[in-house]
C-alpha cells in the first residue's frame, strides 16, 4: 500500500509539470498584453515596458518557464499583475474559502444523494422513487447560477432564513487564522458562535453547488442499489432473517458504494474548479472568482498557480478515492 | 423487493436530521446600517474589488475610493461641475512663465499617528511616486523631475516644471500624500513601503483603516479628529464597509433588505425599478465619460475620411438614447460636457442618409456593398445592443457590420497597434482630469497604443494645436485654442461620437449628505460628506 502511494505521488509531480507547461504555454500564446494591462489605461508606453522588463514578459517563453519552475521550488507562485501581491498568499486567501465550500457541498451530496439513491432503489417506480428521480433529473437540468439566484431571494431575502452572502457578519470578529477554513478555525478555537454564523453563511452556496453531484449520486447510486438488490446474496441474506434494513445499508449499499466513490472523486474535482458562478452570487471569496479575474486580466501567474493547486488537489482526492477503493473491495486489495 | 416500515421509517429520520439542521435558528445581522458600539457604518455594496490601496500604484474606481477617504491631497475635486478646492494647500501661486507652483500648506493637517502634514511629507511622496513610476506617474511625467519638487520652509512646497503644462493642477487630485515615517519604517528590501501600503494605510484623510479583507468588505472607520472637519454634524457615523456583492440581483436584494445602505453599478432599469421604493432614492449625473465608437484611420475602408463620415451620418444616435432608457444625451463635441471650454459643434454628424450617400459617392465604394467589423467587450449588453443598432442604420447605406465580441484584454491588444485595430472598436473613456488637455490628449500621437487612441490619428495640424494648448497658461487664450481643436477633431471624424451616460447609485433614504461630482467614476463614492441618519 505504501508503495502504491509513493508511485503515485511520483507520478502526480510528473503530471502537474506536465499540466504547468500546457497551462503556461497556453496563457502566454493568448493575445493580450498584461504588461499594459497591468499599468493601467493611461500608462506611458516607458511605464509599459518597465512592467515588461521587470516581470521578465520580454524573455522567451521557454526561459520564463524555466524562471518559473526555479522560483516554484523555491515556493515562489510569482506575483500578481492584478492585484500586486505575491500569489501564493492570495491563495492561502482564497483557497481554503473554496475548499471549505467544497467539501461541505460534496458532504450535502454524499449524505443526502446515497440514502436517496437507495431509496429510489428499494421503492424502484413507486411515489418516493418517481420524487427522487425528479430531483435527480432537476439537478442535472437547473442551472447553478439561477438556481443560486432563487435560494438567495426566497430563503435569504422574503424568509430570511440565511445570510445573503458572504462568509461571516462583517462586523463578526474572524477566527484566528490556522487553516483558513473559518469554520474549522472556529471549531479548533472553541468559537462556536464563529462556527455556528460561518456555517450559516455556506449552507446556500453549498446546497447551489451541490446539486449536480446530487444528481450524479443519486442515479448512480440507485442504478447500482437496483443490480445489487437482485443478486443472490441478498437473497441469501434475507433468507438468514437479516433485518430489511441492515441488508440494504450494509451487505447492498458496500457494493453499490463503489462506483458512487468514482463519482464522488470526479465530482470532487469538478467542484474545486467550478466554483466560480457560485461564489459570485454569494460573493464568496474563493479561488473560482480569484482565476477568473486573473484569466480575464491575462494574469499569468495567479492563472498557472491556481490551474497547479486545483489540479494536485483533484489529483489527491482521486488518490484517496482510490485507497478507498481497496479498503472497501478486497479483490482491489490483492492487485496492490 | 419488500420493505418493511422500519426501512422508510429509519431514511425519514436521517433525512429529518439533516433538515432540521438546515433550519436551525437564523443568526441574521442586524438589519439597517451595522451598528458597532452605538456608532454607525454605512454599507455601500459595489461590485469592483480593491486590489490594493497603495495610492503610487493604481487609481481604478475602487482603488481610488478608498484612497479619497485614508488620504489627502494637495488639492480636491469636489461638486458639480467638478472644481478644484483647496485641501492640504490652502493657496497656491503660479510663476508669469507658468513654470514655477508654489502651494502654501495648511498648518493644522496631522497624519492619523497625529504627526504633521508638512512640506517634508509633500515631497517624499510626491518622489515616491514618480521613482516607482506606476499609477499615476505618468500624469506629470516629462513636466516635472523628482528633484524638483522642494521643501521651501515646513509649510511651503515648490514645483519647477521643465516647461509649461495648463493642466498641471488637474492632475494633483490623485497625488496623495503619505506619513514618511511609517511608510520608511514598514519599508523591506528597498521595496519604498510598497508591502506595507498595500493594505495598510499612511494618511491623514478624514476615514482611517480599520479592516482590509481581499475580496470580501473593506472597513474605514471615522477619524473624528479630522484636521479639515467634517461637513455635518452627526456623532453617531463611525465608518463605511465597502463591501462587495457581485451580481445586480445580490446587490439590489442587499439594498431592500436593508443590508446596504448604498448600491453602486445598477443598471439605468435597475435603478428606476428599485426607486418605487418609498425608502429608497437614486441619483443620475452625466458622467465626464464619453463613448464613442473609434475607427481606425490608418487601414481598412476606414482609413478614408468620406467612409467614416458616411458612417457617422448613417448611425442611428436615437439609438444611445433609447438602449440607455432616456438616461444619457448625445455628445454635442468630442469633449464631454462636464469638460472646461467644451463648445457645441454646429455640424455635429447626426443620422442623415442624404448625407451619408455624398460622402459615400466620394469613395471607391460609392454603393456601399463592404463590410465594417465592430469589436466590442464581450457580455456587455449595451454595447452589443449597439451593434445591433448598427447593423440596421448601415443597412441604408449598404454596409454590413461583423460584430465581433472580445474580452478587455484583447480589444486593448488588438486596438494598440495600427496594423491590427479594427474598424470601430466601442470604447468607454474616462478621463482623470476636467482640464480639456485630458481630451485632446487622446487624439494625439502620444495615445497610440492606449486603449482610446485606437484611431491612430495623425493630423500635423491637430497636433500643433493640441500641443499649443496644453503649453499655454493664461485661459483667455487656451478656450479658443480647444474651440478650434473640438472642431478640428470633428472634421477629421475619428470616430462615431456617441453619448454622455448618466451613471448614478441607488442609497436608503436615511443615507444623507450625497454629492456627486461628474470627475468621479460610476460607482466611485466620495465618503467625506455622507452620513447616516435613521429617524
Amino acid at each position: 500500500m505504501g508503495q502504491l502511494i509513493l508511485r503515485r505521488l511520483v507520478f502526480m509531480v510528473f503530471m502537474l509539470i506536465g499540466l504547468m507547461a500546457i497551462v503556461f504555454a497556453i496563457s502566454n500564446i493568448a493575445p493580450g498584453d498584461p504588461a499594459r494591462l497591468a499599468a493601467g489605461p493611461d500608462a506611458t508606453n516607458e511605464m509599459v515596458e518597465q512592467i515588461r522588463v521587470e516581470r521578465g514578459l520580454d524573455k522567451p517563453l521557454v526561459s520564463r518557464f524555466v524562471v518559473y519552475l526555479t522560483n516554484l521550488a523555491t515556493g515562489d507562485f510569482g506575483t500578481s499583475l492584478h492585484t500586486k501581491r505575491a500569489v501564493f498568499d492570495d491563495l492561502a486567501r482564497y483557497f481554503p474559502a473554496t475548499l471549505e465550500l467544497v467539501v461541505l457541498s460534496i458532504s450535502f451530496a454524499v449524505l443526502l444523494g446515497v440514502p436517496l439513491g437507495m431509496l429510489g432503489a428499494v421503492f424502484q417506480n413507486k411515489v418516493p422513487d418517481q420524487t427522487i428521480r425528479f430531483i435527480a433529473v432537476s439537478g442535472v437540468a437547473l442551472p447553478m447560477f439561477w438556481l443560486g439566484l432563487m435560494l438567495q431571494w426566497y430563503l435569504s431575502l422574503e424568509w430570511d432564513l440565511f445570510p445573503l452572502g458572504g462568509r461571516l457578519g462583517i462586523m463578526t470578529p474572524r477566527p484566528e487564522n490556522i487553516t483558513g477554513m473559518y469554520t474549522v478555525d472556529a471549531l479548533i478555537q472553541g468559537d462556536f458562535r464563529a462556527f455556528r454564523e460561518a456555517f450559516w453563511h455556506l449552507v446556500l452556496p453549498s446546497l447551489a453547488l451541490s446539486l449536480p453531484a446530487l444528481a450524479s449520486i443519486i442515479r448512480v447510486n440507485r442504478a447500482e442499489m437496483l443490480e445489487t438488490l437482485n443478486k443472490d446474496y441478498i437473497l441469501n441474506a434475507q433468507a438468514q432473517g437479516i433485518g430489511p434494513f441492515r441488508v440494504v445499508s450494509a451487505y447492498a449499499l458496500k457494493n453499490a458504494i463503489l462506483p458512487t466513490l468514482a463519482i464522488i472523486g470526479l465530482r470532487f474535482g469538478w467542484m474545486l474548479g467550478g466554483t466560480v458562478l457560485v461564489e459570485s452570487v454569494f460573493d464568496f471569496p474563493g479561488v473560482g472568482l480569484y482565476a477568473t479575474k486573473a484569466a480575464v486580466n491575462s494574469d499569468f501567474d495567479p492563472i498557472v498557480a491556481v490551474t497547479l493547486v486545483l489540479g494536485a488537489s483533484f489529483m489527491l482526492v482521486n488518490l484517496i478515492i482510490d485507497l478507498a477503493y481497496a479498503l472497501l473491495d478486497p479483490r482491489v486489495r490483492s492487485q496492490i | 423487493m419488500a420493505v418493511s416500515r422500519r426501512i422508510a421509517t429509519k431514511f425519514i429520520a436521517g433525512a429529518a436530521v439533516l433538515v432540521g439542521t438546515l433550519v436551525m435558528p437564523s443568526l441574521q445581522m442586524a438589519n439597517a446600517a451595522e451598528e458597532v458600539d452605538g456608532k454607525l457604518y454605512m454599507v455601500i455594496a459595489g461590485r469592483q474589488p480593491v486590489s490594493h490601496l497603495d495610492p503610487a500604484l493604481k487609481y481604478d474606481l475602487s482603488v481610488r475610493m478608498m484612497q479619497q477617504q485614508l488620504y489627502d491631497a494637495l488639492v480636491k475635486y469636489e461638486g458639480n461641475p467638478s472644481e478644484i478646492k483647496p485641501w492640504l494647500a490652502e493657496s497656491w501661486s503660479t510663476s508669469d512663465d507658468g513654470l514655477t507652483w508654489t502651494f502654501n500648506l495648511a498648518k493644522n493637517a496631522k497624519f492619523h499617528d497625529g504627526s504633521p502634514v508638512n512640506a517634508d511629507a509633500i515631497v517624499y511622496s510626491y518622489k515616491r511616486t514618480m521613482e516607482i513610476n506606476e499609477g499615476p506617474a505618468w500624469m506629470l511625467d516629462g513636466f516635472v523631475e523628482p528633484d524638483n519638487v522642494t521643501a521651501v520652509d515646513e509649510h511651503t512646497v515648490s514645483f519647477k516644471l521643465n516647461k509649461p503644462y495648463a493642466a498641471f493642477l488637474s492632475f494633483l487630485p490623485w497625488w496623495y500624500i503619505v506619513n514618511p515615517a511609517l511608510v520608511e519604517t514598514n519599508a523591506k528590501d528597498g521595496d519604498m513601503g510598497k508591502g506595507y501600503l498595500q493594505e495598510n494605510a499612511a494618511g491623514s484623510g478624514p476615514y482611517m483603516l480599520e479592516r482590509f479583507e481581499q475580496g470580501t468588505a473593506y472597513v474605514v472607520k471615522r477619524n473624528e479628529n479630522y484636521w479639515k472637519g467634517f461637513p455635518y454634524d452627526n456623532d453617531r457615523m463611525g465608518g463605511v464597509i465597502y463591501k462587495l456583492i457581485r451580481e445586480s440581483a445580490g446587490q439590489r436584494a442587499a439594498l431592500i433588505k436593508g443590508e446596504a445602505d448604498i448600491v453602486t453599478g445598477l443598471s439605468v432599469e435597475e435603478r428606476q425599478a428599485v426607486a418605487k421604493r418609498d425608502d429608497i432614492d437614486i441619483t443620475s449625473l452625466p458622467s465626464l465619460t464619453t463613448f464613442g465608437l473609434k475607427m481606425n484611420t490608418t487601414k481598412g475602408v476606414t482609413a478614408d475620411l468620406n467612409i467614416r463620415k458616411a458612417l457617422a451620418y448613417a448611425y442611428d444616435y436615437d439609438s444611445f438614447i433609447q438602449i440607455m432608457n432616456g438616461e444619457a444625451r448625445l455628445q454635442t463635441s468630442p469633449f464631454t460636457d462636464a469638460v472646461k471650454g467644451q463648445v457645441e459643434i454646429a455640424d455635429m454628424p447626426r443620422r442623415d442618409i442624404a448625407k451619408a450617400k455624398e460622402y459615400l459617392a466620394k469613395t471607391k465604394h460609392p454603393d456601399g456593398g463592404f463590410e465594417v467589423e465592430y469589436v466590442y467587450v464581450e457580455g456587455f449588453e449595451l454595447e452589443r445592443q449597439m451593434g445591433l443598432s448598427m447593423i440596421d442604420a448601415f443597412k441604408d447605406i449598404n454596409v454590413t457590420v461583423k460584430m465581433v465580441p472580445m474580452t478587455w484584454p484583447n480589444m486593448v491588444a488588438l486596438g494598440s497597434k495600427p496594423e491590427t485595430s479594427p474598424d470601430l472598436l466601442a470604447i468607454f473613456a474616462t478621463p482623470v482630469s476636467t482640464d480639456p488637455d485630458a481630451i485632446a490628449i487622446q487624439y494625439h500621437p502620444e495615445s497610440f497604443g492606449k486603449y482610446y487612441g485606437s484611431h491612430f490619428l495623425e493630423d500635423p495640424e491637430l497636433i500643433k494645436l493640441i500641443e499649443a494648448g496644453r503649453a499655454e497658461t493664461e485661459w483667455e487664450k487656451r478656450a479658443p485654442i480647444y474651440a478650434q481643436i473640438q472642431q478640428k477633431i470633428v472634421d477629421l471624424q475619428p470616430e462615431i461620437f456617441g453619448m454622455m451616460r448618466n451613471r448614478g447609485m441607488a442609497h436608503r433614504t436615511w443615507v444623507k449628505g450625497y454629492q456627486d461630482s461628474p470627475i468621479r467614476m460610476g460607482g466611485e463614492i466620495d465618503f467625506y460628506g455622507v452620513h447616516l441618519d435613521p429617524q
